[in-house]
């Protein structure tokens, strides 16, 4: 469909989202903001991973020091909210720059295998840390109503879908597109890769950041290991991939859908919920590597074929 | 004809009673399955088992009626984020009465935060650490003593052992609960003649100890004191065998009261210190089991495992909101939280009542295995069997 | 100076286990280009296997070993051929992801089957030690490190000198060549998975004397199975060898110097060191 009218769809769904804490259900909202802050984060995930061609497993610790950044600010120092979300946000940048620099320089697995190891680092140092509650983590103040959560989690996630829109139809996104495609030639065109990719990842660690500190404050509770959680990146990197990697859109179905279905597992038969996201990732890499987004476009096509195809394409 | 009335009489007594009934909705969240579901099963057992009795010993008296209790129990599969979310949604979605807690300090601290803030007494047998008390919330009651006193006891016995043990290890996990307990140690500590030489916080994932056991053997530390949890104590008591680590008494926080764990062990659990706040003696008597060790039997019938202080504590939970609902007379959630403040009664958990911050106050009773049965060693009242000590060398047992 | 001594013995004991977790995991992911984010939990199966001829049938625990291993080679080569197989041309990073969808599963599997349960391997020799120039050696720890070696030599010989191992390594470098030759990949692959998978079975065997098992291990293995797989580099098994060592010292010495809760710290702070500085490996040969 016209992208026109793709945008003013979405217009309306934004609306009718916020309206949801007025008319809805306190589950239905508690499940809303979860849903948005994955949304976000796939999303965001979508910038390095998407658009770039960089696999990060290692977004969970820019959710991280953005959660830590509110939780220390706010508990150790009295600061206020939005203060505490912007030295979350400087954290996240400093970290991005500082070892986006050596760990942007590898490639393919060995970039996924050094953003795995970054965020097992930070788990092991931050609960180390006086500073942060070491292992036993922090309780951050109470308050009293989820409309201010939802709210904020929604307007994150429009901001975050506008940026990777703009991504999408600037320079700064062909040039990240060329360096997905061929690096190389990319920097023989004369695409600066190093900056690029340094601007990419600190782009995304913003978003990230600023969903871990709102997840933060909304949970009252910060420790180490819900923090910095690998299997947090996993889910972000599955949503996106599922969704449809690299389109504005994809990322956040693939959220929202996959978050519904396990939250109604969760909620009935409790026990499968964990296995299903096991099975539905095997499922979704064997028959639709490509994602959600490609999945709808092809099967018009192909029909049931486009299973097929895909394993054809892939296997041995 | 008499019996015709008598069967219309009866069915319309039911009738009223069932039309009358609106059971107590209690719920939790714990931990069924996952790394903790190893001890969270007592909980979700225990609610169970309590919720059974007294329901068939009639309910609790409201007003005029007697109402049945209703337990609504979620997994959440020891992920601390999921008991979160179920926490509201059994608050808001199923609406249920009152909340009892998950096990575990790290959930009791997330959780107790969602009680407080819808209004919705919660209590709770699985959390000791100090966190969970110092935040001043109102609707957070818990049943097991304060983490910082564990070792208490343990400290008074060893002023009396001949000859006492002058150096110590202190070791703890880096969680919640287990940084409560040193904390409180250390201070304890510092008030006999026990001087601590090694002081060591580990990872709570970790599985070896060789280096600090080798430390506490370079030192000849005479008694050891691990706060953790049961797979670490498992780890450390078999690495201690394995690096022929001997020191006059060694006591950890937890395990030594689980059959299971002594079973893990065998014989190498001999002489092991611990700590309970509960034993099934028949002394400890309560209104709906007969008494402790009655429920211990029954418990094992029932479910196939010996019961231990994680799920008296779970029973008291239970029958401290009947006696809180009974004494306010009503299921409002202000009501009933400030009954709760004021209980005070006897169960097969011990004395039921909460001090001001919202928690228990039971003395810790040190346990010893000996020939691979439990022994209460020294309680309140002081010595109650002989202790082995010192522990023999692992060379000559 | 005897602390140290001990310490390092400690280490050394602990290394050879590590670098027996690292080799399936290494094997695969150099043969295949397959990271399996699900090593971990292939060791913690291992390890069940062990404790259920064990404690069931009342077989020593290295007695049992072989038929751990035999047993995780038939499951790997299952998953491998029928599963992985599929994806195999897909970008890498499909692997990873694939793999991490198998651990859950299985660890969910372990966890139905096998109870959350702590389990012990304890045969009656488990706490036997020797004293060696001052140091409490612990005789498993000794047997474990022994076993590993045997297997890590077992795997270079097998890979250099046996005509299947040559296919495997063919295959691994020049797949077009290799099929001229007739060689038939989706075999050859799903044996190489079956190798791994049965090296993963038998340091869980070790692992599960050494420690205590639970369905949950998996993760934390995988973890430092890849740290030692990245310090060491993946091009033979000595190089794994060297690796687990490496970790199993600096992690003892860590633990005693620093603090045991910095060794995590350190491990997996080596691990991006060497990716950024020397991404082959300590001791792999410059790309």
């Amino acid at each position: 469909m016209k992208f026109s009218t793709k945008l003013a769809l979405a217009g309306v769904g934004i609306a009718l989202l916020a309206t949801v804490p007025w008319w809805g259900s306190a589950v239905l909202v508690q499940f809303g903001i979860n849903a948005l802050i994955l949304a976000t984060l796939a999303q965001s995930w979508n910038i390095i991973g998407g658009y770039t061609g960089y696999p990060s497993f290692g977004n969970s610790v820019f959710y991280g020091l953005g959660g830590y950044g509110v939780a220390i600010a706010m508990v150790q120092y009295g600061l206020p909210f939005p203060v505490g979300l912007a030295i979350g946000i400087g954290l996240a940048v400093g970290f991005a720059i500082l070892l986006g620099l050596p760990v942007l320089r590898l490639r393919g697995h060995y970039f996924a295998i050094a953003t795995l190891g970054l965020a097992e680092v930070m788990t092991a140092i931050v609960s180390n840390l006086e500073i942060a509650g070491r292992n036993v983590g922090l309780i951050l103040p109470l308050v009293k109503g989820d409309v201010l959560f939802f709210e904020l989690s929604l307007i994150l996630l429009v901001v975050t879908t506008l940026a990777v829109m703009w991504i999408s139809r600037s320079r700064f996104g062909f040039g990240l597109i060329a360096i997905r495609e061929n690096e190389q030639a990319a920097a023989v065109m004369g695409v600066n890769t190093t900056l690029y990719k340094i601007l990419a990842f600190a782009l995304c660690s913003v978003f990230a950041a600023v969903a871990g500190g709102i997840h933060a404050y909304w949970i009252t509770y910060l420790d180490p290991g819900s923090a910095f959680d690998v299997a947090l990146n996993v889910k972000m990197i599955i949503m996106a991939v599922f969704g449809g990697p690299g389109t504005i859109f994809g990322p956040v179905l693939g959220a929202f859908v996959l978050s519904a279905i396990s939250e109604i597992l969760a909620a009935k038969v409790t026990s499968l919920a964990s296995i299903f996201f096991g099975i539905v990732i095997v499922a979704a890499i064997v028959f639709m590597p490509r994602g959600f987004a490609d999945l709808v476009r092809r099967f018009r096509q192909s029909g049931w074929r486009y299973f097929q195809e895909n394993i054809r394409t892939y296997r041995v | 004809m008499k019996n015709l009335a008598l069967a219309c009489a009866a069915m319309m007594a039911l009738l009223a009673s069932r039309v009358s009934a609106a059971p107590i909705e209690l719920g939790a969240s714990v931990q069924l399955t996952g790394q903790f579901a190893n001890t969270g099963r007592y909980y979700g057992d225990a609610y169970q088992f309590a919720v059974e009795k007294i329901n068939a010993a009639g309910g609790v008296k409201v007003g005029n009626t007697r109402e049945k209790l209703n337990l609504k129990i979620l997994d959440n599969q020891s992920d601390v984020n999921l008991s979160v979310r179920q926490y509201v949604q059994l608050v808001t979605q199923d609406k249920v009465n009152f909340l009892l807690g998950p096990f575990a300090s790290d959930f009791v601290l997330a959780d107790s935060a969602i009680a407080e803030k819808y209004n919705v007494p919660m209590i709770q047998g699985g959390g000791a650490s100090d966190q969970i008390f110092s935040r001043g919330y109102k609707y957070i009651f818990g049943t097991l003593p304060p983490a910082s006193d564990y070792f208490d006891s343990t400290l008074d016995l060893m002023g009396q052992l001949k000859p006492p043990p002058a150096t110590l290890a202190l070791l703890y996990a880096d969680d919640a609960f287990d940084v409560s307990v040193a904390d409180g140690t250390r201070k304890d500590a510092s008030k006999t003649k026990l001087k601590i030489v090694v002081d060591q916080r580990y990872s709570s994932k970790a599985s070896d100890f060789n280096s600090i056991l080798s430390l506490i053997k370079s030192q000849n530390v005479d008694a050891i004191l691990v706060a953790g949890h049961e797979t670490e104590v498992l780890n450390f008591i078999r690495q201690a065998k394995t690096l022929n680590v001997n020191p006059k008494l060694y006591s950890f926080t937890v395990g030594v009261p689980s059959a299971d764990f002594r079973a893990a062990l065998g014989q190498d659990a001999n002489y092991a210190f611990g700590m309970s706040s509960w034993v099934p003696s028949a002394a400890l008597k309560d209104e709906y089991f007969g008494n402790a060790e009655q429920f211990a039997n029954e418990y094992k019938k029932r479910f196939g495992y010996e019961p231990d202080y994680h799920a008296a504590s779970a029973v008291a939970d239970v029958q401290a909101f009947v006696k809180a609902i009974e004494s306010a007379n009503s299921i409002d959630p202000v009501k009933v939280r400030d009954a709760i403040a004021k209980v005070d009664f006897d169960s097969l958990y011990g004395r039921v009542r909460f001090n001001s911050a919202g928690q228990i106050n039971l003395p810790q009773t040190v346990v010893q295995v000996q020939k691979g049965k439990l022994v209460p060693i020294y309680g309140p009242k002081g010595m109650l069997e002989q202790p082995l000590y010192p522990m023999p060398e692992w060379s000559k047992r | 100076m005897q602390l140290l001594w001990q310490i390092l013995v400690n280490g050394v004991l602990l290394g050879g286990l590590y670098a027996l977790m690292a080799l399936g995991l290494v094997l695969v992911w150099g043969v295949l280009n397959i990271v399996n984010l699900a090593h971990g939990a292939l060791i913690m199966l291992g390890a069940y296997a062990c404790y259920y001829l064990f404690t069931g049938l009342g077989w020593d625990p290295f007695a049992a070993l072989p038929v751990a291993m035999v047993l995780l080679f038939c499951l790997g080569y299952v998953i491998q051929r029928y599963v992985l197989n599929l994806i195999i041309r897909a970008p890498m990073f499909n692997t990873l992801l694939i793999t991490f969808g198998f651990e859950v599963v299985i660890t969910y599997l372990a966890q139905i089957a096998f109870s959350a349960d702590f389990r012990t391997i304890n045969p009656s020799y488990a706490g036997a030690n020797f004293s060696f120039l001052g140091a409490t050696v612990p005789l498993v720890r000794l047997l474990a490190f022994a076993v590993a070696l045997a297997l890590t030599l077992g795997l270079w010989l097998f890979l250099e000198h046996t005509r299947i191992g040559r296919a495997i390594r063919a295959t691994a470098q020049n797949l077009i060549a290799a099929r001229l030759y007739g060689v038939n990949p989706r075999h050859l692959y799903a044996l190489t998975f079956g190798i791994g998978a049965a090296l993963a079975g038998a340091a869980g065997t070790l692992y599960g004397v050494v420690s205590q098992i639970n369905p949950y291990i998996g993760s934390g293995l995988t973890g430092k199975s890849f740290a030692i797989a990245i310090i060491g580099g993946l091009d033979k098994s000595i190089y794994v060898l060297a690796g687990g060592l490496f970790l199993g010292i600096v992690e003892a010495v860590t633990a005693l110097y620093i603090g045991p809760t910095y060794t995590d710290v350190v491990s997996f702070g080596i691990l991006v060191l060497v990716l950024i500085v020397r991404p082959t490996g300590l001791l792999g040969r410059t790309a």
